[in-house]
């Protein structure tokens, strides 16, 4: 019984192979490989911040974090309330404007959900079509350790 | 004879829950990529190359349980894979990782965590006592 569950178990094992890799190809200039964001939608707090006045930055955490601390000047765009929250920020993006947003830490996820929303579902893109919103290397932990 | 028809059924259920949940994965494998890189366990390029693999994976296992073709291999990889997957979210959660747990896409992800934790012990339960049956001899009807 125990050699024949894992001769079928490795059968298996080899059968999802083929299917996967058949995917994965499909999928290949789809997705990174290598990071969870493409490193050309990623931005440091220098460079976010040396952007100055032409950054909208977006808090992707939930309301009551937003309400306890943020970035000077952030707007709140959580997935919670984005039906309700994005009217809001939408008014005070341009096209020649850079979107920034950032969650918890650099391992929360909220930033890099937004972000895809804001360019798959709001189409913030710039004026050559190109990507403007980008997510916070290390989000508002980082900020905090490069300005308090 | 009711037994039988019993057991039928957890085979049933068992295979069908992981046909959905793989199906569901495989329509959104970016999704479920982000979902296993939530757990910080593994890296990105690990958790992406798994994210394409693991839903066909537990779909060819369900499709074993319900056709019982390969039966005793796929309930084994699904007993393992539940195994290891109780483990991750447990760690998790001591962790403090406020994460989505990814096992049907992103239906689940409103889940809380005792939800996850009640239906994943409750699958593997119905797995192990698949497993013990066929391990004292009652081997399923037709099963290969």
């Amino acid at each position: 019984m125990k050699s024949s569950a894992v001769r079928q178990g490795l059968f298996l094992i080899g059968l999802a192979l083929l299917p996967a890799i058949s995917q994965a190809i499909y999928f290949r200039d789809r997705l990174s490989w290598q990071s969870p964001i493409a490193a050309s939608e990623m931005v440091t707090v220098a460079q976010a911040q040396a952007w100055g006045d032409s950054a909208i930055w977006v808090d992707a955490r939930p309301d009551e974090e937003f309400a306890h601390d943020h970035v000077p000047g952030a707007v709140s765009l959580n997935e919670d309330r984005w039906n309700e929250l994005l009217p809001q920020v939408l008014p005070k993006w341009s096209p020649e404007k850079k979107v920034v947003v950032y969650c918890s830490a650099q391992s929360c996820n909220a930033a890099r959900e937004v972000a895809k929303r804001l360019r798959d579902e709001a189409q913030l893109k710039d004026n050559e079509g190109r990507n403007c919103v980008f997510v916070l290397e290390g989000g508002w932990e980082e900020w905090l350790k490069k300005n308090r | 004879m009711v037994k039988s028809l019993v057991w039928r059924i957890v085979d049933l259920v068992a295979g069908g829950i992981f046909i959905c949940a793989g199906a569901l994965k495989i329509l959104d494998p970016v999704g479920f990529a982000n979902d296993i890189d939530n757990y910080k366990i593994l890296p990105w390029f690990i958790s992406v190359r798994l994210a394409f693999y693991l839903p066909w994976l537990e779909m060819f296992c369900g499709l074993a349980l319900i056709f019982r073709f390969l039966y005793h291999g796929g309930l084994s990889i699904l007993a393992a894979l539940t195994s290891v997957f109780i483990v991750a979210t447990v760690a998790a959660k001591v962790r403090g990782l406020d994460i989505t747990c990814g096992c049907f896409g992103h239906v689940s992800k409103n889940w809380s965590f005792p939800q996850h934790l009640a239906l994943d012990l409750a699958i593997l339960g119905a797995l192990v006592a698949l497993s013990f049956r066929v391990a004292a001899g009652n081997r399923p009807r037709n099963a290969i």
